[in-house]
């Protein structure tokens, strides 16, 4: 997985310029319900995985997030 | 579970919507939104505009005005109706069933079969296999299937989650025999398991409607309701929506030796157009043979999405000739079935606003 399009993608989702692998989720404005549904979609369509509403809502950072997704992925 | 039937078909669709029009522009207050958060919203959701049927108007009477434009029209007489099927989460009653009122109402003889059926967005489907199951019988002429839900009346127009998405409307549809084969395709499925990722926890007998159950509360930001209201677990319902509707449509397809490239239309049940999309997209169908515009028009209209897409997107189609189709109707239950059909020509095929006749009670 190219982690730095999957920022890219995160940082379109949560409507700002950059997204860092530091970065905590729950500190961006756009992080609500209507960005989980987004990425949901995103992990699907983009990486063909399903990932549950509360699997995403346990993870704390950016990385974090893109490591759960990889993990599906194998 | 997979059937098949055989001489059976559609041969009238009725859609009626509240005339009562709202757009999103206008109410996105009402959900506590930005206008940052509004224009977000509306632009993933395709959001426009919906209809809201007046607190007066039942579902059932939505479809009965139907009834009677097919009446009026001379596609269906009051003597062929055998039996009348009502699909709807809004009865009038919690008892008698409403299918009983509506037999009343018509004025129909004591030799007609009704049925009431508690189904949400698979409804149109289960409505379906219900009436060709029906027709099985030999003194079965004709069945009425009325799909209908006034879904407005189970939130609150402060409910940001299914508020602007909701949508008020009713269907009549008539199935009859035909003498060409015509074989039908349809895959049944359901998970009980899962009953709590949309719900209504209050108001029956587990937990009986009193002051604490009509309490509101505002549940989130821009969420007030009660009990008593629709409770959706939003992502759980798209993960089953993303999960379990392509494999099972993908299984439909092969079972009836049909390609995506063969079919001619999928008229799939519409809960926003952003699943519709995914959905369609995971499965490789052209966006074009996927009409998806009923949301955005109308609302989710639950069992009644799936013949207001037919009448609104391709009633002179199904009016002239014949296509090969996929329905697929998905939800509450949860549920989920999908068939492949011939459909039309169709003796009636339209979507009319509803006109008060000042005789509901």
């Amino acid at each position: 997985m190219d982690k730095q399009e999957f920022y890219q993608r995160l940082a379109e989702i949560l409507d700002v310029e950059e997204v860092k692998p530091e970065n905590v989720l729950k500190d961006f404005d756009g992080w609500d319900s209507l960005a989980i549904l987004s990425l949901l979609a995103m992990a699907d369509a983009k990486y063909g995985v399903s990932v549950k509403a509360e699997e995403i809502r346990a993870v704390v950072t950016a990385e974090d997030l893109a490591r759960l997704i990889e993990a599906k992925r194998k | 579970m997979k059937c098949t039937f055989k001489h059976k078909r559609i041969s009238s669709i009725i859609a009626v919507a509240p005339s009562q029009e709202y757009r999103f522009d206008d109410e996105y207050a009402n959900f506590k939104m930005t206008e940052a958060q509004a224009r977000r919203f509306k632009k993933m959701m395709s959001l426009d505009r919906h209809r809201i049927a007046p607190p007066d108007v039942c579902a059932s009477d939505l479809c009965l005005f139907g009834v009677h434009r097919l009446l009026e029209a001379g596609v269906l007489k009051k003597e062929e109706i055998s039996a009348i099927v009502f699909i709807s989460q809004t009865p009038d009653y919690i008892l008698p069933p409403t299918s009983n009122v509506i037999h009343g109402k018509l004025g129909l003889g004591h030799d007609v079969i009704c049925l009431d059926i508690n189904q949400g967005c698979a409804g149109f489907l289960v409505g379906l296999q219900q009436a060709f199951m029906l027709l099985e019988i030999p003194a079965v002429t004709k069945v009425l299937l009325l799909t209908g839900d006034t879904g407005s009346k189970q939130m609150t127009r402060e409910n940001r989650i299914n508020y602007p998405i909701n949508g008020d409307a009713g269907a009549a549809t008539v199935i009859e025999r035909c003498s060409e084969e015509k074989t039908i395709y349809m895959d049944i499925k359901n998970d009980g398991s899962r009953y709590k990722a949309l719900m209504i926890p209050g108001g029956g007998y587990r937990m009986p409607s009193s002051v604490e159950t009509l309490k509101l509360r505002e549940v989130e930001e821009g969420v007030v309701k009660c009990l008593e209201h629709v409770d959706m677990d939003g992502a759980a319902i798209f993960n089953f929506t993303m999960d379990d509707i392509p494999p099972q449509i993908e299984e439909v397809l092969s079972f009836s030796g049909e390609t995506r490239d063969s079919i001619q239309y999928f008229f799939l049940h519409q809960p926003n157009p952003f699943i519709v999309t995914q959905m369609t997209q995971k499965m490789k169908i052209p966006q074009e043979k996927v009409p998806n515009n009923v949301v955005s028009l109308y609302g989710n209209c639950s069992s009644t999405t799936i013949p207001l897409n037919i009448a609104l997107n391709a009633a002179e189609l199904m009016l002239a000739g014949t296509r090969r189709v996929c329905l697929s109707g998905f939800g509450v239950g949860l549920t989920w079935v999908s068939a492949v059909m011939d459909l039309g020509p169709l003796d009636f095929c339209k979507l009319v606003d509803y006109e008060p006749t000042g005789s509901h009670a």
